[in-house]
């Protein structure tokens, strides 16, 4: 999967798991407060993106995920550990 | 001061909505199949009362499918049908309107879910906590309708329900709440808990080819429960407050009594059952020979059908032989802590409608179950005065009267 094929495929899932926004208005700055996930709703949505990717959201590094683009990011630099 | 049902919702295997329960239910309909919801080919006992039209998705978004356990989304569906039942309840402070509601098990599926995943060291969900906890259809329901009065639930097995609904009772005669949304919830056909319940000796293990025959309560050849799932949910409130509201009036939730058998942990013990039923009567300022209707606890089980039979026998005397008996779970299965709520309807709609279902599978009676337990087909009856049984694990008795106004 190249990187604009995995931007892609990030945006449409966190546009699925969003309440209020849709995958049109997601850019890779955005940053998960902004669509409207709180703390907790982001370790959700890591947690489902583990399964839906494959890779594994471990260790301390997952605390600075801020952004769309960084879930890309650690995806791109993480191959898959986990089969869904 | 008396309190009265203005609203009820139902989730079960033979029906969603009040209207296809009661359809169901008094053309004798079972809901019992074959498990499909998960692969329980090495279950003993391969037969359960799933509801399978139930979507989720309907009425939940993603993220709220993610922070609920299924038993929480039965109990949401049901109140959203009970509160669109009893209408707006905008006259009464959010703070006076109160949730009391039932689980035997909880957030049970969740449970086994996140503890398999735990095992293979896997990653477990953030909200598995609060998925799994039995209090969270009753926060869920308050959450969803601003209900930020009394947020009571109950977890006594078997008769969960019953006791939220008898804890309503107290809470609005006490004056701790104006209304109340009351009832129970449970979704345990599952591995575990089903192999639990199977270790135990409880389930029915002998009609897995005939599903829909496996539970046949007071039946001759009757061998245990049959696992189901479902939630019911009663409005709740004071008759006068139900009239100036311009509410309907489904019945008076007239009495409500219960009593422990402290004998053994799971043998049911005749004594405790009269004295559940003998403290609900004297709750509703009735004699015994007023009860016209009584919707059993009536499991399927050897012993338990016996034991309520001998428990009636013994409280109501001759009267016994007149009035009128059904078990629900012989068509829906056992749905543990939503049980009652699911009993209780029952016995309302057979006060409004003056129509009483049938115990199905009742085709040649145990000879030690001897009262009119309304064998396969429904009869018409006046009921004036219904009761519903709930006997629990734990040695837990409860009964409850529902009466016309």
């Amino acid at each position: 999967m190249d990187i604009a094929e995995l931007e892609t495929k990030v945006i449409e899932f966190i546009a699925s798991k969003a309440e209020t926004v849709d995958a049109s208005s997601i850019t890779t700055a955005s940053r998960f407060e902004d669509l409207g996930f709180d703390s907790l709703d982001t370790v959700q949505l890591l947690f489902d993106a583990e399964e839906a990717f494959g890779v594994s959201f471990d260790g301390e590094e997952v605390r600075g995920l801020r952004s769309v683009g960084d879930i890309i990011d650690y995806i791109s630099k993480h191959p898959p550990t986990i089969s869904s | 001061m008396r309190v009265v049902v203005t609203g009820m919702g139902i989730v079960s295997p033979i029906g969603i909505g009040v209207d296809q329960f009661w359809n169901a239910a008094i053309n004798g309909v079972s809901g019992i199949t074959s498990i499909q919801s998960f692969d329980a080919s090495s279950q003993h006992s391969r037969v359960a009362g799933e509801i399978t039209e139930f979507n989720p998705a309907n009425f939940l978004s993603a993220k709220q499918m993610e922070q609920t356990d299924r038993f929480t989304q039965l109990a949401l569906h049901a109140a959203s049908q009970a509160m669109a039942d009893a209408g707006s309840l905008d006259n009464y402070h959010p703070r006076r309107l109160a949730v009391s509601l039932g689980s035997g098990m909880g957030g049970f599926s969740t449970f086994e879910s996140s503890a398999a995943r735990k095992f293979q060291k896997k990653p477990i969900p953030p909200f598995s906590v609060p998925r799994i906890m039995a209090n969270s259809a009753a926060a869920w329901i308050a959450t969803k309708y601003g209900l930020k009065g009394v947020n009571l639930t109950c977890s006594t097995a078997c008769s969960s329900g019953a006791n939220a609904i008898g804890m309503a009772l107290d809470l609005l005669r006490t004056g701790k709440a104006d209304a109340v949304v009351a009832g129970g919830a449970e979704a345990c056909v599952l591995p575990l808990t089903m192999t639990g319940f199977e270790a135990l000796q409880a389930l029915s293990i002998g009609f897995n080819a005939d599903p829909a025959r496996a539970s046949q309560p007071f039946a001759k050849g009757r061998d245990g429960f049959v696992m189901g799932e479902g939630a019911g949910i009663l409005i709740l409130e004071k008759e006068e407050e139900a009239i100036k509201r311009g509410a309907k009036i489904y019945a008076q939730l007239a009495g409500y009594g219960c009593a422990c058998d402290a004998t053994h942990i799971v043998a049911p013990n005749m004594d405790g059952q009269v004295a559940a039923m003998q403290a609900a009567i004297e709750d509703a300022n009735i004699i015994s020979d007023q009860v016209d209707y009584i919707n059993a606890h009536a499991t399927s089980t050897p012993l338990g059908d016996v034991i309520e039979t001998k428990a009636i026998k013994q409280l109501f005397g001759t009267h016994a032989n007149e009035v009128a008996i059904s078990a629900t779970k012989s068509m829906v299965g056992h749905s543990i802590g939503a049980s009652a709520a699911i009993g209780s309807i029952a016995t309302i709609m057979s006060l409004h409608t003056g129509t009483i279902h049938p115990t199905i599978n009742l085709d040649e009676a145990d000879p030690q179950c001897d009262l009119n337990y309304t064998p396969n087909c429904a009869i018409q009856k006046k009921v004036q005065v219904g009761m519903c049984n709930a006997f629990g694990f734990g040695g837990n008795n409860a009964s409850i009267v529902f009466t016309n106004l």
